[in-house]
């Protein structure tokens, strides 16, 4: 299947004359290297591949480049080295109309800082990238309301940002952008200012539309469970470059760089690692076998009760393979290497 | 190269070697100027003033280009097409407000049926109190039998304030979007804002048409710059996510501008059409030199037949209109609009509208039957002109007031104003070249140090020598006396939120004060002196320098006030090591303004009567040497942007080091 | 087709008229300036031409200016042309062509040093120039020291005090006042307390009526005093006689005026003031405290049989 993103060797300098800086580069430079030139490596030569109805979840330090990241994608950032394509398209060859059109037919954000029109009312706000498509007044009015009230602000359409908490701010961003049901969706931070309830709630929004219309996400944000629960795959970002990209479960118990595995640290890993991942060539096991998704601390009673070495563990491709029981009691433990 | 002035910013002993050079730099430059005029006595002609030999003859080469310009260019066919457009739409606007026999033709609206509308969109913009302000405001000019007037300067003013609101706001646009137009626009701007207005007089009157359109179009000039600067900050302001948001929902550029970047960048831009709306009203007595009809027009006749009393009443008026359009247009910008209940019924949204209609309404039906609603005679009025005017010199001729005042007089003139002026004037020209090099070298380091030298030297060149001086002599000491005054005053005010806020009121109602009505009582107490010239300006320098004092000082962080308090400073102490130096950057924009305010109008020295470049300029004008007026006016303009460039560079790099930026 | 049919009516009817050359319906725009005198006796002249069908329309303008503004044909004409105080830009703009004398009011100007009655109770050798300069002192402000203050006119009305305090060697400083509010602000000032003052004045003006007071005389006007030094008592000196106490006092006219509004022109040429015509219409408005047009309205009801002939004149 092809990527609906693939991103080769993308840099994003920031500073007086980054392209031509960038040519003149030797190889091997870092990050501090690139600082002390008077340049900020906002995204540092990094590949990357999302595919169609996956959900990429970025996690990183502040100032790691997670936002910069995201607007080369959506091409809000030209970038500065490498090549990013949409849906087979090099985004940089684009001319304005295509990227316009491009941006209005399959592409949605979600701001970290919102950015919403200070002089529209809310329903004014989420219908705002309707009329800019020059949909009709009566069907951008109804679809608008239709959104406002999905995200739980029936009743403040005519409200101003101003008037709005930071909350509800923020989920007026986020129904602007489901407005248009976009077919690949940028969400930088969008839950960041939401209560525990109603973050839930739209988390839970958007899996639904994911599962159901196949819809293509890169997540960005800080909080760990959240990048868990969603999460198809994580990127790691550090000074620029991803430190690592892989599944939640391989990221928890591989840590890449001492960097990531500070991320994973404080992560009750029995609640992430899934039976499958810790499987091995060899003994089998015996006994019942226990699903592969299942997480470790769902078998809990059964590694503590199986006197075993070797649990066996039905893999999705129909074949049965063994877990060592030691390695699951050890993550289960919180000792884990 | 940094600037050290104060004990904030720890340096080494001795100071980096840029500093060393910079020592070196300043006192050579000041030793220099002061070795020039302590051996001046000994000085060759030549060394003390440019002779005149080495003046190249600007004047004539000026004249030259004109003549081209108006009739081998033709630019003079284009300009009298602008000028019958504009002249149609203020003909037009005549006709509503006063019934001037023009299209569309309509009968003189009824003073009541104006008073009663501006007091409902007053009630909707600002609640009862902008109501009265409003339509009190037309009450009173009626009452005084000045409604006419009023209403012909009205019919400029609405048409040269749109027209400057929405040339001002395409070029900002257009500046915003290109860094070169930008960079080229800004001196330009400043021209405007500083060349003397002697200088717009004839070719405004030539190219434009003496009367009503001139006065426009000299009231655009003047009044356009701030509405542009205040675009470019406005768009520049609009945050990037928002520009993003913008983008990610596929706008196209036009798109981008209209939906998104003016309407973020409102406030802003509301701002420069509240200071469009202010400058037009300041300039409204001295473009009755060039046909501005109304108001300004009968001051300047009152006063030269000395009625002191109803030129006092004009002012008032001219205040008062000010202060309401001010009023109106603020209340305007921070209106947001409003949302109600839905369901809410037609009428109950629209209820001021509706009320306003009928207000019109019935005025209108009243007038036709009471005809002091329509319109109040010179007779029937309650001009207390004779009045006021005994009132006026008998005040004057109260003893403690002459004694006070012939003191003030006496001293200002005698021991401060004359003797520096006369030394400034024994200082050979290449010594004041070379201190003013050094000042703006100390300010703004090499590139300003440069434009000083440049600048000043050109000036020398245009042969105006001594009359520049003078000039120069005047707004500084203005600006200094106001420093001297407005700052500690706004160091008061600024301890308290209300005390600034009252002061920053008076502040902008001063400025719009036309400082023409005072004129006559300052010459009369204070002769036709010095004194009297820094007086009629001191009003404009003032109010630049209280105002940004006070934002300067409110706008230090209350973090740094309290970790001073904490720390056990004194108040004296916490104003000068902690508020002072942060405030310092805005309070030079503030100076700068000063500087800008007294170069344009020091012009009204000349009609007080002093031996400035005024002086000069109004002698120009008998005979139309538009050649010569220009390379006066262009020595108050090059004098005016040395400074500029120097404070702006030293507030610029001050922010910097601040942090502030 | 109807068009046509007007349009030709109307020309036929047009042309026997044609021959008596009626005036323009434009607008015929006056200026006016900012002294009574000059604006009372255009909104006169303006409503003779509005009583003879024509439309007026009125621009406040600056004096010195205007004359450009006459030449562009902005303005139709300029009703006071001072000898003194305008007479250059008048000359320059005739020489640049564009405008030209509409000729000479009855009226005659005077423009010269003049003090206020008070005065001579402190100088009593006065009108004379040399008394004067005797009790130089008598003038002294702190600013100018020992010698007296002359309070001259606006440099742009090209008075020559300067000159002559130096030509007749006279303990006097010049000080220019910018404007002419500022002269009579400064004789109010003097008021009060009846301090002896010299400044700049001229005839006919409005303050005469206010502040009684006479002319220095200066050693009389000679042709030439300023242009020939042998002329006047300093042999080696311009300017040293008083000024002309006859200066004419002109009207102009745009050279575009008597094709466009012959009859109005006609009454242009005709019309003239005399001195006291003058005071009485500066009168009306400074002293009665009148609005202008009214002023101009009473003016020409108690003056009907002095315009009436230069209407009548041009009638046909
Ligand atoms: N327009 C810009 N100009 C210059 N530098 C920039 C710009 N945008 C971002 N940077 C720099 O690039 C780096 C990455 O910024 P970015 O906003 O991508 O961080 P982030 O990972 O999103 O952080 P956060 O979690 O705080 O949102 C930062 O050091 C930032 O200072
Ligand atoms: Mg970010």
């Amino acid at each position: 299947m092809n990527p609906v993103i693939s991103a080769k060797n993308v840099w994003k300098l920031f500073g007086p004359d980054p392209e031509s800086y960038l040519k003149s580069m030797t190889a091997g430079h870092s990050f501090d290297d690139i600082r002390a030139d008077g340049y900020i490596a906002g995204v540092k030569d990094v590949s990357l591949d999302v595919s169609k109805g996956e959900m990429l979840v970025i996690m990183g330090l502040s100032g790691s480049g997670k936002s910069t990241l995201v607007r080369c994608f959506s091409r809000l950032h030209d970038i500065t080295g490498g090549k990013i394509e949409v849906d087979g398209q090099d985004i940089m060859g684009l001319k304005e109309v295509e990227l316009i059109e491009l941006r209005r037919s399959k592409m949605g954000m979600v701001f970290q800082s919102f950015g919403l029109l200070p002089h529209r009312t809310v329903l004014q706000n989420v219908a705002f990238p309707l009329e800019m498509r020059g949909q009709d007044k009566h069907s951008t009015r109804d679809r608008a309301m239709e959104v406002v009230k999905l995200v739980g602000l029936e009743g403040r359409e005519d409200y101003f940002p101003r008037e709005l908490s930071g909350g509800q701010q923020q989920r007026v961003g986020i129904a602007r952008s489901l407005a248009i049901e976009p077919d690949i969706w940028f969400l930088d931070e969008p839950f960041s200012a939401l209560d525990p309830l109603i973050r839930r709630e739209m988390q839970d929004e958007f899996l639904r539309l994911q599962a159901m219309l196949g819809k293509t996400i890169v997540f960005i944000t800080h909080d760990f469970d959240e990048a868990l629960r969603l999460a198809d795959r994580i990127a790691i970002m550090k000074d620029g470059a991803v430190e690592q990209i892989d599944t939640p479960d391989k990221i928890v118990l591989n840590p890449a760089t001492d960097y990531v595995a500070k991320f994973t640290e404080e992560v009750d890993k029995a609640r992430v690692v899934h039976a499958s991942v810790l499987v091995e060539d060899g003994s089998m096991g015996k006994g019942e076998p226990v699903a592969a998704d299942a997480t470790i601390l769902s078998l809990a009673r059964r590694l503590i009760n199986d006197a075993a070495d070797v649990i066996p563990v039905q893999m999705p491709d129909g074949n049965v393979k063994g877990m060592p029981r030691q390695a699951a009691l050890d993550i289960l433990l919180g000792e884990a290497k | 190269m940094t600037i050290v002035s104060d004990a904030n910013l720890a340096v080494p002993e001795g100071g980096t070697p840029a500093m060393a050079v910079r020592r070196k730099v300043l006192i050579g430059l000041f030793g220099f100027a002061a070795l020039l005029t302590v051996l001046r006595p000994w000085l060759p002609e030549a060394l003390i003033r440019l002779p005149e030999a080495m003046l190249l003859p600007w004047s004539d080469w000026l004249d030259v280009g004109f003549a081209w310009v108006q009739n081998d260019l033709g630019l003079i066919h284009v300009t009298r097409e602008i000028a019958s457009w504009l002249g149609f739409l203020i003909d037009a606007a005549a006709n509503v407000l006063y019934g001037k026999s023009r299209w569309p033709n309509f009968e003189a609206m009824p003073w009541s049926v104006v008073a009663g509308c501006l007091a409902v969109l007053g009630y909707w913009l600002g609640g009862w109190k902008l109501a009265l302000l409003a339509g009190g405001t037309m009450v009173w000019t009626a009452l005084m039998g000045q409604w006419k007037w009023a209403m012909e300067t009205m019919s400029v003013i609405v048409v040269a304030a749109p027209v400057g609101f929405a040339v001002g706001l395409l070029i900002g646009i257009l500046a915003w979007r290109s860094a070169r137009f930008e960079k080229a626009m800004r001196p330009v701007l400043l021209v405007l804002q500083t060349l003397p207005f002697y200088s717009y007089l004839l070719p405004a009157v030539i190219f434009f048409k003496v009367g009503p359109t001139a006065a426009s179009v000299a009231t655009i000039a003047y009044s356009m710059p701030p509405m542009i600067l205040m675009t470019i900050v406005g768009l520049k302001k609009v945050p990037p996510e928002v520009v993003e948001a913008g983008k990610m929902a596929g706008c196209s550029r036009w798109q981008m501008l209209r939906s998104v970047y003016i309407p973020s960048a409102r406030t802003e831009i509301l701002v420069g059409l509240n200071q469009v709306i202010m400058l037009a009203l300041a300039m409204v007595v001295l473009t009755a030199f060039i046909g501005m009809p109304g108001l300004g027009a009968k001051l300047l006749a009152m006063m030269n037949s000395f009625k002191l009393g109803r030129s006092f009443e004009i002012g008032v008026t001219i205040v008062l209109l000010a202060v309401t359009l001010d009023r109106l247009s603020k209340a305007w910008v921070v209106k947001q609009p409003e949302h109600f209940e839905k369901g809410t019924p037609w009428w109950q949204r629209h209820i001021l509208l509706l009320i306003g209609v009928a207000t019109f309404v019935v005025f209108m039906v009243l007038a036709q039957v009471i005809p002091i609603l329509n319109e109040i005679g010179r007779r029937q009025s309650l001009s207390m002109g004779s009045e006021i005017d005994v009132a006026i010199k008998g005040f004057l001729n109260l003893s403690w007031v002459k004694e006070t005042t012939g003191f003030i007089r006496w001293f200002f003139n005698l021991w401060i104003l004359i003797p520096t002026e006369r030394a400034l004037l024994y200082v050979p020209t290449a010594a004041v070249i070379a201190v003013v090099t050094g000042f703006c070298y100390a300010l703004g380091g090499r590139r300003p140090a440069l434009i000083g030298v440049l600048f000043f030297s050109i000036v020398a060149g245009f042969g105006w020598w001594d009359r520049a001086m003078i000039t120069l002599h005047s707004t500084l000491t203005a600006v200094i006396l106001a420093m001297v005054f407005g700052m500690p005053l706004a160091v008061w005010a600024a301890r308290r939120e209300t005390w600034s806020a009252r002061m920053i009121f008076v502040c902008d109602t001063a400025q719009t004060f036309p400082s023409f009505i005072y004129l006559l009582p300052a010459i009369m107490l204070f002769g036709i002196t010095p004194f009297t010239v820094i007086l009629s300006i001191l009003i404009y320098t003032m109010v630049p320098v209280i105002r940004y004092t006070i934002e300067g000082l409110r706008g230090v962080p209350p973090e740094l006030t309290e970790a001073a308090d904490m720390s056990g400073a004194t108040r004296w102490q916490k104003l000068w090591n902690v508020q002072l130096p942060l405030a310092m950057p805005t309070i030079a924009v503030g100076l700068n303004q000063a500087l800008i305010f007294a170069f344009f109008m020091v012009i009204i020295a000349a009609f007080i009567g002093t031996r400035d470049l005024g002086q000069e300029m109004q002698r120009t004008l008998a005979g139309t040497q538009l050649g010569k007026n220009f390379t006066l006016g262009f020595s108050v303009v090059f004098m005016a942007l040395t400074f500029d460039i120097a404070i702006n560079a030293w507030a610029e790099k001050r922010r910097r080091i601040l942090g502030l930026a | 087709m109807k068009k046509l049919t007007t349009m030709v009516l109307t020309a036929a009817l047009a042309t026997p008229f044609a021959a008596i050359a009626e005036d323009s319906s434009d607008p015929i725009t006056i200026p006016i300036h900012n002294w009574s005198s000059q604006i009372v006796m255009s909104n006169v002249v303006g409503q003779m031409f509005e009583e003879m069908g024509n439309n007026v329309e009125f621009v406040t303008t600056d004096s010195q200016a205007v004359y450009e503004s006459v030449r562009l044909g902005d303005v139709a004409l300029e009703l006071e042309v001072w000898e003194g105080a305008f007479g250059a830009s008048f000359r320059e703009a005739l020489s640049k062509g564009g405008l030209h004398d509409a000729g000479d009011h009855d009226a005659v100007t005077r423009e010269d040093w003049w003090y206020p009655a008070w005065t001579k109770e402190s100088c009593p050798g006065l009108p004379s120039w040399e008394a004067l300069n005797a009790c130089a002192e008598v003038f002294a402000t702190a600013e100018t020291g020992s010698n007296g203050m002359y309070l001259d006119g606006p440099v742009d009305w090209l008075k020559h005090g300067q000159e002559r305090v130096a030509a007749l060697d006279m303990n006097f400083t010049v000080v220019n006042a910018g404007s002419a509010a500022a002269l009579w602000a400064h004789i109010g000032a003097a008021e009060a307390e009846k301090k002896p003052i010299v400044v700049f004045n001229w005839t006919p003006n409005f303050a005469e009526a206010v502040w009684p007071g006479e002319f220095v005389e200066f050693p009389a006007w000679e042709d030439g005093c300023d242009t020939d030094p042998t002329k006047g008592p300093n042999k080696e000196a311009l300017f040293d006689c008083g000024n002309p106490s006859t200066g004419y006092l002109k009207k102009a006219a745009w050279d575009g005026m008597e094709d466009k509004w012959p009859a109005a022109y006609c009454v242009l040429t005709k019309l003239s003031f005399t001195n006291p015509q003058i005071a009485e219409m500066a009168k009306l408005v400074d002293t009665d405290e009148l609005e202008p047009e009214e002023a101009a309205e009473e003016w020409l009801a108690a003056n009907r049989a002095v315009v009436e002939p230069w209407m009548s004149a041009c009638a046909s």
